[in-house]
């Protein structure tokens, strides 16, 4: 795809606005991790600052989605580590990432079926309850005004994502691109600092991509989070991230500024190969 | 047309939130709550003895083992054990002189622990691997207690329930014991009401959905399966207390074998996964339609004349309700709510076709 379908999306608000260059919201240092014989992933550093969108980008099998699941402690990495905003959070359990304010959708949606969207929503706000069977039993003396407080919480981010019309609706039985929206929105609601999205735009149409590009700057600009995106769309990169790390075979090729980095010859050579790369190269000179 | 959905406004979310949004729901409620509690005057003793009691406990039970299995999602072959260990708990203690009502807690605690102490070790495991963990634990139960003389008194004993009041009215009458489950009963159904529209409930359906997605919004996937045990084993003790208090009036090892646990985790199954209402369902039928069918063929037997063997005549009604538990789970897998569900939105809308 090239810039000029870009999604019209106002260009990235220099960082100085959202926060000092110092403050690292993430970094990880020397990341490995192999299955079996595969490595995976082979020295991976990056730092994410506070305030950013941050792009992670490469070829399909490259380790995006290791790296991610590296981050959010599913797979525990065989050597380095992952700092949150100066803490170490190396091998900690997936739900006790997530109570260090870290969200996340998945490439393949992770949405709960049979529930409405309303409830899979609330689920989002489970760091900030606190769920037990007593409150239950006593719902009307116990659980009710907790409930309600984050139903409010909740109704705001559903005006956010502009869902209100299905909250009722089972998960299962709205479109791909709102599923996706629904899961972005469970991910906000838990009022997340730092919030990993892995391709939030995967089989979208130009016109909800360009929404859910929307939706991303809203939340970086509005609800001050960072975000840490790994995408395919070219352009939507370009477009909205501050910072891109371009991954091939579990190494970094390529990392700074979008636009130059994925014009670097060895990155378009990982996407499209030797002769192809040599092509572009002749096109471009 | 029953069912009114024109003109309900919400403008609280807890008037949305509520039980029962529909009025004909709240009236249907009421009602089934009306003819419950007057049964003990309206109904012969021995239609209140034989039928209604039981299925108020064995439903009791059933929503016991529904938190876990619809709830939670993890399979319990146990549970009849959990049950006997919450019955025996209690009776020594009553026996004991404790009364009832610190008995009936500390049989519910008793199962809880022994319940969730089986579960911490069975839950390392997943789907049918911990069925059969679960029926070992089944097994395990089933041998202490009968070979423990301590707790069963002897292998073949039948320990007496003494003379017991619940909050100053003694059980020893049918209506009394009656109410008594039913005070229960009423109690269970509305924990698992509640639990479907709280944190507790959706973190337990996250779990049952996907693990991995529970984990990514800060569900501890361990910590919420063995709650889960726990209070499923609680409520599963507590209502063995019931049933040897208001029912059986006594305990012997043998009410609470293998045959009480599959019979319960059918009436999950039949009645529908995770729905309170199916559980009542799936009670009703596993307990009653052997009983309806044995007189049914006996009655069309006789009256037509058809000379069917004896040997027929018994088996017969049982062939009949293996068909039939087949043929609701053929027509409808997701259990007898399912199906009163589907009539329920189908006359939502009646006289017209379509919901929206």
């Amino acid at each position: 795809m090239t810039p000029a379908s870009a999604p019209h999306v106002r260009p990235a608000a220099p960082l100085s606005r959202h926060a000092p260059a110092t403050d690292i919201a993430l970094s990880c240092h020397g990341i490995e991790r192999s299955f079996g014989g595969l490595r995976a992933l082979k020295g991976v550093d990056l730092e994410v600052r506070q305030g950013q969108i941050f792009g992670l980008v490469g070829p399909n099998g490259s380790g995006k989605t290791t790296m991610v699941n590296v981050m959010t402690g599913f797979y525990p990495p065989n050597a380095g580590r992952v700092e949150l905003f100066g803490a170490d959070i190396t091998r900690m359990a997936p739900h006790k990432v997530a109570r260090c304010g870290v969200a996340r959708t998945f490439q393949n949606l992770a949405l709960f079926k049979g529930m409405s969207v309303l409830d899979n929503v609330l689920l989002g706000r489970h760091v900030h309850m606190r769920p037990s069977a007593l409150a239950s039993l006593f719902y009307w003396v116990w659980a009710e005004r907790e409930e309600l407080a984050h139903r409010r919480v909740v109704e705001e981010i559903i005006d956010f994502m502009q869902l209100q019309d299905i909250r009722d609706e089972p998960v299962e039985a709205i479109p791909m691109g709102l599923q996706k929206r629904v899961e972005l929105a469970r991910a906000l609601v838990a009022q997340p600092r730092f919030l990993i999205l892995d391709e939030p735009m995967a089989g979208m149409n130009q016109e909800e991509k360009e929404y859910i590009a929307r939706f991303i700057l809203d939340a970086r600009d509005e609800r001050d989070v960072t975000i840490f995106i790994i995408e395919h769309h070219m352009d939507v990169v370009t477009a909205i991230c501050d910072e891109v790390v371009v991954l091939c075979y579990g190494e970094v090729i390529a990392r700074g500024d979008p636009a130059t980095a994925i014009a670097q010859p060895q990155v378009v050579k990982a996407y499209l190969g030797e002769r192809a790369a040599a092509r572009h190269a002749g096109t471009a000179s | 047309m029953f069912y009114r959905r024109a003109g309900i406004l919400h403008t609280r979310y807890q008037d949305e939130r509520q039980l029962w949004p529909f009025a004909f729901d709240r009236g249907l409620v009421a009602t089934v709550l009306a003819i419950l509690l007057v049964a003990p005057f309206a109904f012969d003793r021995i239609y209140l003895v034989t039928y209604l009691l039981p299925w108020i406990i064995w439903s009791s039970a059933a929503l016991g083992l529904n938190l876990l299995m619809g709830g939670a999602g993890q399979v319990h072959l146990g549970y009849g054990a959990v049950m006997g260990i919450g019955a025996y708990a209690s009776v020594h203690l009553l026996r004991a002189g404790i009364p009832l009502e610190l008995a009936l807690l500390a049989g519910g605690l008793a199962s809880a622990a022994i319940g969730s102490l089986f579960g911490a070790a069975a839950l390392r495991v997943k789907g049918l691997y911990l069925a059969m963990a679960t029926l070992a634990m089944q097994y395990i139960v089933d041998f202490i207690i009968s070979h423990f003389s301590i707790i069963s008194g002897g292998s073949q004993a039948t320990l007496q329930v003494p003379p017991v009041r619940f909050l100053g009215v003694s059980l020893a009458s049918d209506a009394a014991a009656y109410y008594f489950a039913l005070l229960i009963c009423v109690g269970i159904v509305l924990f698992m009401l509640n639990v479907r529209r709280t944190s507790f409930g959706r973190a337990l359906a996250a779990v049952r959905e996907k693990d991995y997605a529970a984990a990514v919004i800060g569900v501890d996937s361990f910590r919420f399966k063995l709650v889960a045990f726990f209070v499923s084993s609680f409520v599963g003790g507590m209502v063995g207390c019931v049933m040897a208090v208001s029912y059986y009036r006594a305990v012997s090892p043998d009410q609470f074998h293998l045959d009480l646990s599959i019979q319960l985790v059918a009436m999950v199954i039949v009645g529908g996964l995770g729905s309170v209402l199916g559980s009542f369902f799936g009670a009703a039928l596993i307990l009653f339609a052997p009983i309806v069918l044995n007189h049914a063929v006996a009655f069309g037997a006789d009256t037509f004349g058809v000379g069917i063997s004896a040997d027929l005549r018994a088996h017969l009604p049982l062939m009949l309700y293996g068909a039939m538990i087949v043929g609701f789970l053929l027509w409808e897998p997701l259990g007898l709510a399912k199906i009163y569900n589907n009539a329920r939105n189908y006359f939502m809308v009646w006289p017209l076709r379509h919901n929206r």
